[in-house]
């Protein structure tokens, strides 16, 4: 090793600060110039001024679903079902004269660029509302965006409920909607011993507490409960106690890729869906389009909206839908709230009428709307979530489903069904 | 050393002339509008972080963003426990739904302040301690340093999203309450708010500087040349690098407290691989040579992804790739580079104008100037 090798890779810069003392100023000076001029170019095209909102202009709403990145499987389609609603209100006159401008943003998968990009839409755009995200993590991080500027979430995703925020505006089913019609059929059509399977964060557990306690009021019984990370694609072990078990039914909540590995996996092992059928609260066209139809053919799912529900709005929807996306496309019961909370949005700035457009007025005047959404009419409850109509379905081999049981009524949402004394209030959560 | 001091403070100064006037001024001193910015300067420290260990020391750690992440949650534990005292034994909620009875004693120290600030930075620091104690008495080099601390990060995600009885799990800690220090409530929208996170930045920053200008600093530079050589010398390279180590993990502890201050909520995302292999392509982008480039590397990098994903919509994060790519190939060395060699270039036109030929032997490339240079250096500090 000689002097000479010391320093001879050439990617050494710091070192020669000992040495050439004026030459590092001068670099660093330039360095710093360059900074500086970076600095203030980019947020000069980072900044679009957008027109302030006046009379007559454009009402700006913001759309936040991941194009990019892991949850845009899904996110995409609620994007998608979000603009033909937004263009088929346009087309029609828009919103008591004004048309909606949407402003895409993508937050690509990430909780924290979620957060950012609604601070964006909220702050920089002047939204007076914003539609977005699939997943609960995503809800949550936009949430103290929501609530410091006091502005409005159109949330179209089912979800654990437990929750109470005044500027969410929650379109999708909470657990009682989804499951208290389910559990006893299947229990008094398959029997009372249930597999719980699910991935493991929030949303599956708070499913199954919600599970267990129905079943405990009808006699039944969860005969083992078990959480695999999200994501987790190899169920052998799974489908080895579930044979061991032999439960009446497994109780589904796994999603995305782990649920579509799961049927896969299940649906080779030979099992028969007449005996042990798989019931999700999760699984839509999307997943089923996934795994295949044959896979899940037989089992079940419990959501408000089926692609095959038969009704005049439904159909035109559909039609709507594959004429923009291709004749492909599928709408699932996510995609469905995405696409009905803008015209739920539409009707609560109508009943504003001359009033002062923001989003706490927009909220005020939601609660009580109703609108006919391809699954049926629903309603904005007192606590910001949406009166809807449950179904049951079972999935046949072209990876439609076939609808068995529709609520006699729409099921009103009960946030805080499993906790006694807790309620979501038009006040906000109230505890006993 | 005075003029090297000298050049330090200026380019401190400039950059503080940036972050603390230039930026505000920009933005119309408009506190929204700067919290924005409040979550670049985060990670514009959390990049400085790594430029400290990457750059000084040649240390490439690839888990940065497990002690940022740390920090993150550590600030996230105290502002959750402030935002439960109504619920019942002042328990976070997401703890009752897991049918967790007690407030684990882990949690029990979080209500304090000051616990809740030392232990951001030296728990953290503490872990990165035994980490690198184990690589760096172990002699563990190069490519197996990456591997080791990639690991360490994967492992603890997982150990806070399947814990989430403990931790929030997938969701984190959300709900929380704003800093209260004081008996000053923080706002994170606010203009004073952008102004702790640039001071802290800006104390950063002179800390670390003066880490790398001190005879440690120097030392580590040996160590990046050639690790036996220093040994050779008497060194004992692995204090030297467990020490620099351990201070870039409490610097993005720190950075991780900020960040959740500015978000409002801790995600296991921001333990991330993805978002760990992000910190090394800001460094990257920046330059990691310099610590004020790593962070404005940082900065520049989410400015234009902010800017790229308004513009191209659907395909911005392959434009992105594309730019990585073609500053890894064109400017190895980064902004701070391109500057160095820009620099250097009209300063060999301006000699030459002046007939006043350098001294023979006078290096073109700056990497090349240091092979005279640094045993007369090291043994000079001696």
């Amino acid at each position: 090793m000689s002097i000479e090798n010391f320093g001879k890779r050439d990617d050494v810069a710091v070192m020669e600060a000992f040495v050439l003392k004026r030459r590092t100023f001068l670099k660093n000076a330039s360095v710093l110039g360059a900074v500086t001029t970076t600095g203030l170019f980019a947020p000069s095209i980072l900044r679009t001024v957008k027109p302030a909102m006046a009379q007559g202009a454009d009402l700006p709403v913001g759309l936040l679903f991941s194009l990019t990145g892991s949850v845009a499987v899904v996110e995409k389609t609620l994007h998608d079902a979000s603009m033909l609603a937004i263009e088929q209100i346009n087309d029609e006159g828009g919103v008591a004269g004004r048309k909606l401008n949407p402003i895409i943003e993508d937050p690509a998968s990430d909780p924290a660029t979620y957060a950012d990009r609604a601070r964006r839409l909220v702050i920089r755009d002047r939204c007076i509302s914003v539609f977005g995200s699939y997943t609960s993590a995503s809800r949550q991080a936009v949430l103290p965006v929501v609530e410091q500027r006091d502005n409005l979430y159109w949330y179209p995703t089912l979800y654990e409920g437990r929750e109470c925020s005044r500027n969410v505006m929650y379109g999708g089913a909470v657990p009682n909607q989804q499951q208290q019609e389910f559990v006893p059929w299947l229990a008094e059509k398959h029997g009372k011993r249930f597999y719980l399977i699910g991935n493991n964060y929030v949303y599956p557990r708070e499913e199954n507490n919600v599970c267990k306690i129905l079943l405990d009021r009808l006699g039944g019984e969860a005969v083992h409960e078990e959480y695999v990370p999200l994501g987790h694609s190899d169920f052998s072990s799974v489908i080895n106690r579930i044979r061991a078990e032999k439960p009446d039914v497994v109780f589904c909540t796994l999603v995305g890729d782990s649920d579509v590995a799961f049927q896969r996996q299940f649906h080779a092992a030979g099992f028969d869906p007449a005996e042990t059928p798989v019931a999700s609260l999760t699984r839509s066209e999307i997943e089923v389009q996934a795994m295949g139809g044959d896979a899940a053919a037989g089992h079940y799912s419990s959501a408000p909206y089926f692609m095959s529900y038969q009704s005049p709005e439904n159909e035109a929807f559909v039609k709507a839908y594959q004429d923009k996306y291709g004749s492909d496309a599928v709408t699932h019961f996510v995609s469905e709230a995405a696409y009905f909370q803008v015209f739920q949005f539409k009707k609560a700035v109508e009943k504003l009428g001359d009033q002062e457009l923001t989003a706490p007025a927009i909220r005020d005047a939601s609660v009580g709307v109703s609108v006919v959404a391809p699954q049926g009419e629903v309603v904005i409850e007192e606590n910001l979530h949406t009166s809807l109509w449950p179904k049951i379905a079972q999935w046949n081999g072209d990876g439609q489903a076939e609808i068995l049981v529709q609520s006699d009524d729409r099921v009103s949402p009960v946030p805080y069904w499993a906790y006694e004394g807790s309620t979501c209030t038009a006040e906000g959560l109230k505890r006993a | 050393m005075t003029s090297t001091l000298r050049n330090d403070f200026l380019s401190i100064a400039a950059f503080a002339a940036l972050i603390v006037l230039a930026v505000p001024l920009f933005f119309g001193f408009d506190g929204y509008e700067l919290n924005t910015f409040a979550r670049y300067l985060c990670l514009g420290m959390v990049a400085m972080a790594l430029a400290l260990s990457w750059g000084t020391a040649g240390i490439l750690n690839l888990g940065q963003a497990a002690p940022f992440g740390l920090g993150a949650y550590i600030m996230a534990m105290h502002l959750k426990l402030m935002n439960s005292t109504s619920m019942p034994g002042g328990m976070p909620d997401f703890m009752g739904w897991m049918n967790i009875e007690t407030l684990p004693w882990f949690w029990q120290p979080f209500h304090s302040l000051g616990f809740t600030l030392l232990a951001g930075l030296l728990f953290p620091a503490a872990m990165a301690f035994a980490i690198g104690a184990f690589i760096f008495k172990g002699r563990v080099s190069g490519v197996f340093v990456a591997i080791i601390t990639l690991a360490v990060l994967v492992a603890i995600q997982l150990l806070f999203v399947e814990e989430q009885g403990y931790t929030g799990g997938q969701n984190g800690l959300t709900g929380l309450a704003l800093l209260t220090i004081f008996g000053v409530t923080i706002d994170n929208y606010s203009l004073n708010f952008y102004y702790l996170v640039a001071a802290s930045l800006l104390i950063v920053t002179v800390l670390a500087t003066m880490l790398s200008r001190s005879k440690a600093g120097l030392v580590l530079r040996a160590v990046r040349e050639d690790p036996n050589r220093a040994r050779f010398l008497g060194y004992d390279v692995s204090n030297y690098e467990i020490l620099v180590f351990s201070v870039s993990a409490a610097i993005a502890g720190f950075a991780g407290m900020l960040y959740t201050l500015v978000l409002q909520f801790a995600s296991p995302t921001y333990m991330s691989v993805s978002f760990s292999l992000s910190i090394v392509i800001w460094c990257a982008v920046g330059g990691r040579e310099s610590l004020i480039g790593a962070a404005i590397g940082a900065i520049v990098v989410n400015m234009l992804e902010g800017r790229l994903s308004d513009v191209f919509v659907e395909a911005w994060l392959m434009v992105l790739g594309v730019l990585f790519i073609a500053i890894v190939l064109f400017l190895p060395r980064g902004l701070y580079g391109l500057a160095v060699s820009v620099l250097d270039a009209m300063r060999s036109q301006d000699k030459a104008r002046h007939g006043t030929t350098a001294k023979t032997g006078e290096p073109t490339r700056p990497g090349e100037s240091a092979s005279t240079s640094p045993t007369a250096s090291l043994s000079a500090g001696e």
